[in-house]
């Protein structure tokens, strides 16, 4: 902590902001300290819990979103700065109750021990096809390097992608 | 993290003006380092002024300039098509230099303004940083170093400047546009990072409230071949041990062009250019790259923990220049 | 009973729907923070909590005074504090609690507790806390009176301090009961353990602390030390307000307990023909400031000291030291992998001085059924290490050009390529005990409830053992289904309002929580079949509920003096081929495959011994080239995913596996514990095959670039 953070010094005001975001296609109307984080506001105010905090400094991946149809880091990003965009979470990724074929792909690979990484695994890898970017084995390692499993479920992982690839017409 | 008030810009001279007007305010743009340094509490702005929605991405090609807008994304920049046939060691270093999700948050001009990977820097825990508060000394000195600068760097202060992309802009002579107050200037970008001295807390000739708006960068000649090696810890997500940003221009057996530029040892990305003079006017062959890339380093200053990268960056470098001798053609 | 049955919890987990520890939520929950010792080695003068109690939002601030009852704890000794007394042993060491309603107010009242310390020498190389005889455990083994040979080889040996570094940091939720007791959600390996260790701190009787298991995010050992379990309970009994704790990543590296760094010394004595004669070995394990689990990783370093060989004469000293360094305990091979690593390494010496490959040396020794371990202990069920060694060495091996990855559509990858870049290959084996040793009395609970639902007979398992990603919860099903062949089988949530299952670690759980469960089903099994009417209409009389408690073989402690006596019950070997495409001119490694064969005895579900093999080896790979706690005087350098390397998607080869079934008559099923002994022979497999391709010894892991490039 800084220096003007210990010895007991009174908090000032807290300086809040309004933000609506647009969670898998629904509005929120949010008032929040503006300290928040898109990863915060999910799950401590919008209890969408599935979006996963693992370091909270961007080196894990376990908390990827969607955000305007692109993966991002939600705990390096301010919910207020998501004002007017459209966030998708692993919650979304599901319609109807049907899972998504990324979803059925990682159960069915047991592309996951701990499952702990998982939500971000598979946002990041519904990203990954749309990207265009999963055609070799080799191109799926390098474009999802950025998630980190530590049960080592990458075998599995590099499978579920390919699999769905093969099925679904991203990246023929 | 410490309270701020959170305001969006709507117009870029209201922006640069709000925070021009406050000491205590600060630009926030992809946030990946400025939003970890105040989780850190190394940062603690009163105010951030959001400039994402400002007119300033873009990506465009006027003749042989590639103008980028300070906010356009890193991803943005590596799919740019002139960029990877006209600069593909700048793609290489953009996809090297971050994971997929940080690249599609990471701005241009943010990623100008990465700040250090130092422990002791990043830890306000301890006192000793002369890059948080001057005149405290340099932890990185007296502990244990590693991942830290060999050039530029001195007693005061070993902080490595942690960027792959502007190692590559380092060599390619880039611009660095900028908005102030008192309006518009143009900085070299080699003369846009400041070396650290005594003052490692002033790091490069923005002065408060300024703003980058957009970098140029030439595109390398037609035919000319480059390569960008990262040297690291794990094969990906891991900053450069070493790294080496290369160009060469070959005509008729004959270097005649040569750009060298160097991460993971200078405290500002470190142009080679007693490499490149020894280079331009001598044939390609891996003898010459090994005695120029004995050139890269002079003088180092070096702790134990750092030692080991004076050898490791001549090698980097010899082996980016065989490469890009050899492969380093458009992708 | 064989078949890759999907994870029950698989839709869940890929929903976002499973709810981990740190997704627990009460309305009107207190948030927690701990105050911990910036010193690895202090006095404490004085504690001022005024500051951080007058601060807004904030219902407590506890210091060790507050501690309702025993104010130590500790799995084999209660050596620990609940809240540092007087004095704080290593950094990170917990001095004092806050709870308040955010937990970012929680945080700050934290840092506004004023602690005086008084800084002391700190102890920090284990080699003179050897000398100053502080030791948590000496484990002597002696066999046999020839320590001369033809053949001797010697070499030194270091492995750095490995973090498990799961992904779900640590995180639970106290909820204060109307009984004076507390309830507590918390992801742990062993609920039991937990509150035996928790309700006396808190001057409870056991009862009263009810503990249910929260979503686990990956364990692989951290979980089994506590961390605010008694903090968190503390805090709520005291504000009668929910608590919930939540580490974040840098407090994770200073909340558990990390893999034991080693210092090793081996000397392998052996005849011309490379058969050995004997083995002396000081293996040093720091155990840092408290006990943990150290002495029985002592004993495993000890016990499997020599690997899976046979040799006449042995004479080896395991020691766990006390220092003022970050404690130690269990992480995924506990013990047996710091001594893995080394006497691998010897057994390559040994092979390059008897001109011997590395393959045909360990075949030469390799133990069998019969054979007799250095603790005189007979390996009385299949142990065929030489088949699976030349099981190894018949895979095909993989091209032997790595293709310029730079030429992907992506455009950029690897610098592993092109000129400088050798081939290497390399080989390790490893044998790890399965289940609790040393005559711990290692069992576990299960309760089997068959019972009608909407008219079909469903079966509810109820077990205290816990998931923690393993897959336990399939295997449970599966055995129920097996055995009473009812096709709707329901996990309960793992608590502990049904007896112990001990620990999901030592790779013990299908053995012993399969073993109980598959004993309560042949009780309820039985009574069905005595009724003799169908099961619908015996169910319409009410359901049918068996509890059962299952024990493995008994094991005995080691000779205090000679390290005999029976002290494993079951144990499993592995064996690794790793290849390798090293960069020497700028030491980058680049593992291009990973090969195992592996004996699991009976293979319940193939789809999750998979991936237990995976995982064990990724952590081996870790181990072998990026993973270390730096400690520097006592203080950890990288506490964060950013500095403390784990190996990524495109660090993991893909893998080939050969999975033998030899049965082990004691154990259920046949089965053999499978978790761990990949992550033995995976590290010294890596690190023979980069000394392969470089010629270097490379007696430290982790294998650094510039250990390879400027050695």
């Amino acid at each position: 902590m800084a220096d003007d953070m210990t010895g007991g010094v009174p908090v000032a005001t807290v300086a809040r902001v309004g933000v609506t975001l647009t969670v898998n296609g629904a509005d929120y109307r949010l008032d929040l300290d503006s300290r928040v984080t898109l990863l915060d506001a999910l799950r401590d105010r919008l209890g969408m819990t599935g979006t996963k905090k693992g370091c909270d400094q961007g080196a894990c991946g376990a908390c990827t979103v969607m955000v305007d149809g692109k993966r991002v880091l939600s705990c390096l990003t301010l919910a207020a700065q998501c004002e007017g965009k459209d966030v998708t979470t692993i919650e979304g990724l599901a319609a109807d109750g049907v899972l998504h074929a990324m979803q059925e792909a990682f159960v069915r690979h047991d592309a996951f021990q701990c499952g702990y990484c998982t939500s971000g695994q598979i946002m990041s890898a519904v990203c990954l096809l749309a990207e265009g970017r999963a055609g070799s084995d080799d191109a799926i390692r390098q474009f999802m390097s950025g998630n980190l499993c530590r049960c080592g479920a990458y075998g599995n992982i590099v499978a579920a992608i390919r699999e769905v690839r093969d099925a679904g017409g991203h990246d023929a | 993290m410490r309270e701020f008030e959170y305001v969006r810009a709507g117009e870029v001279g209201q922006a640069v003006a709000m925070v021009t007007a406050d000491p205590e305010t600060s630009y926030l743009a992809g946030g990946t380092t400025q939003l970890d340094l105040m989780k850190d509490g190394v940062l603690a702005p009163d105010r951030l002024v959001d400039i994402t929605r400002l007119p300033l991405g873009g990506v465009t090609r006027d003749g042989d300039v590639l103008r980028v807008g300070a906010l356009a994304s890193m991803e943005e920049l590596a799919a740019d098509p002139t960029v990877a046939e006209r600069l593909p060691f700048l793609r290489e270093a953009l996809l090297m230099g971050a994971s997929p999700q940080l690249r599609n948050m990471a701005t241009i001009g943010g990623n100008l303004l990465q700040r250090t990977r130092c422990r002791y820097f990043r830890d306000p825990a301890v006192s000793a940083c002369n890059k948080r508060r001057r005149g405290t000394g340099c932890a990185a000195v007296q502990e244990v170093a590693r991942m830290h600068a060999i050039l530029g760097a001195s007693e005061h202060c070993i902080a490595l400047h942690p960027s792959d992309m502007a190692v590559a802009l380092v060599a390619l002579d880039a611009v660095v546009h900028l908005l102030g107050a008192g309006g518009s200037r143009s900085v070299p970008i080699r003369e846009f990072y400041l070396l650290p001295g005594d003052t490692p807390d002033v790091e490069n000739v923005l002065r408060h409230g300024e703003l980058i708006t957009a970098v140029e960068v030439p595109l390398l000649p037609p035919g000319a071949r480059s390569t960008y090696l990262k040297v690291r810890d794990r094969a990906s997500y891991e900053f450069a041990l070493t790294s080496a940003a290369v160009a060469l221009r070959i005509d008729g057996g004959v270097i005649g062009e040569a750009r060298v530029a160097m991460g993971g040892v200078g405290t500002v990305p470190w142009r080679a250019t007693t490499t490149e003079q020894m280079l331009e006017g001598s044939p390609p062959s891996p003898e010459v790259f090994a005695a120029a890339a004995e050139l890269a380093i002079t003088d180092p200053y070096v702790v134990p923990g750092t030692a080991f990268k004076v050898e490791l960056a001549k090698r980097t470098v010899a082996r980016a220049l065989r490469t890009a001798a050899t492969q380093g053609g458009p992708r | 009973m064989g078949a890759s049955v999907l994870r029950p919890d698989g839709a869940l987990k890929v929903s976002g729907e499973f709810a981990y520890s740190s997704d627990l939520w009460l309305d009107g929950m207190l948030w927690g923070a701990t105050l911990r010792s910036p010193h690895p080695s202090a006095w404490i003068r004085s504690i001022d909590i005024g500051p951080a109690l007058a601060m807004p939002g904030v219902y407590a601030v506890l210091t060790h005074e507050d501690v309702p009852g025993e104010k130590f704890y500790g799995l084999e000794n209660k050596d620990q504090p609940v809240l540092a007394i007087d004095q704080v042993r290593y950094q990170g060491e917990p001095v004092a609690l806050v709870a308040a309603d955010h937990p970012e107010t929680a945080r700050r009242a934290a840092d506004a507790i004023v602690v005086t310390y008084g800084e002391r020498e700190a102890v920090t190389d284990p080699r003179v806390a050897l000398e100053r005889r502080m030791l948590v455990r000496h484990q002597p083994v002696r066999v046999g009176s020839t320590f001369s040979a033809d053949v001797v080889v010697t070499g030194e040996y270091e492995v750095g301090m490995q973090d498990q570094a799961f992904l779900g940091p640590e995180s639970g939720l106290a909820v204060p009961a109307e009984d004076g007791g507390v309830d507590l959600y918390i992801a742990t390996q062993w609920l039991h353990v937990d509150q035996g260790q928790v309700a006396p701190c808190l001057g409870l009787p056991p009862e009263k602390v009810r503990l249910t298991l929260a979503g686990v995010g990956g364990a692989f050992g951290a979980r089994e030390d506590l961390s605010m379990q008694i903090h968190a309970s503390m805090l709520a009994l005291r504000t009668g307000k929910p608590v919930k704790m939540v580490y974040g990543r840098e407090e994770s590296f200073f909340g558990h307990v990390h893999r034991h760094p080693a210092w090793m010394r081996y000397e392998h004595g052996a005849t011309l023909d490379g058969r050995l004669v004997y083995v002396k070995a000081e293996i040093l394990l720091d155990g840092g400031a408290y006990t943990s689990s150290s002495p029985a990783v002592v004993g495993n370093a000890a016990s499997l000291g020599v690997g899976p060989y046979e040799v006449d004469n042995v004479h080896i000293d395991a020691y766990g030291t006390f220092t003022n360094n970050p404690p130690c305990g269990a992480m995924r091979g506990f013990g047996a992998v710091q001594a893995c690593y080394a006497y691998e390494s010897q057994m390559d010496r040994l092979a390059a001085a008897c001109g011997l490959t590395p393959v045909e040396i360990r075949i030469r020794n390799a133990v069998s059924q019969g054979s007799r371990l250095a603790t005189g202990q007979v390996v009385d069920t299949p142990a065929p290490l030489a088949e699976m060694l030349r099981d190894l060495d018949a895979m095909p091996l993989p091209e032997s050009v790595s293709r310029d990855l730079r030429d992907l559509p992506g455009g950029v990858g690897q610098t592993t390529h092109g000129d400088g870049v050798r081939r290497g290959v390399g080989y390790g084996v490893g044998i790890k005990n399965i289940c609790f040793s040393e005559g711990f009395d290692d069992y576990s609970t299960a309760r089997v409830r068959v019972e009608l639902l909407g008219g079909e007979p469903h079966v509810l398992v109820h077990t205290a053992a816990a998931e923690v990603g393993q897959g336990l919860v399939i295997i449970q099903a599966q055995i129920a289904r097996t055995e009473l062949g009812i096709d709707h089988v329901t996990v309960a949530p793992a608590d502990t309002q049904v007896g112990s299952s001990g620990s999901s670690s030592a790779s013990r759980q299908s053995y012993v929580t399969g073993g109980a469960v598959k004993t309560a089903c042949e009780a309820v099994r039985e009574r069905i079949e005595k009724d003799g009417r169908p099961l619908e209409v015996i169910l319409q009389d009410g359901p049918i509920e068996e509890t059962r408690e299952y024990r493995h073989r008994r094991t005995f402690p080691m000779d205090p003096v000679t390290g005999q006596g029976d002290s494993h019950t079951q144990l499993a070997l592995c064996v690794h081929r790793a290849v390798v495409d090293v960069d020497v001119e700028l030491g980058l490694v680049k593992v291009v495959e990973l090969a195992a064969v592996q004996d699991v005895g009976k293979i319940l579900n193939p789809l999750a011994l998979e991936g237990q093999i995976h995982g064990g080896t990724a952590q081996g790979l870790g181990l072998a080239l990026m993973e270390e706690i730096q400690v520097r005087d006592g203080k950890v350098l990288n506490p964060s995913f950013t500095d403390y390397l784990i190996p990524t998607i495109l660090d993991m080869p893909p893998m080939q596996l050969k999975i033998l079934e030899n049965p082990d008559p004691n154990a259920p099923y046949g089965l053999r514990g499978a978790g761990e002994p990949p992550t033995l022979s995976s590290t010294p497999a890596i690190a023979a095959a980069v000394r392969n391709a470089t010629g270097l010894p490379l007696s430290r892991v982790p294998i650094r670039p510039q250990d390879i490039a400027l050695a």
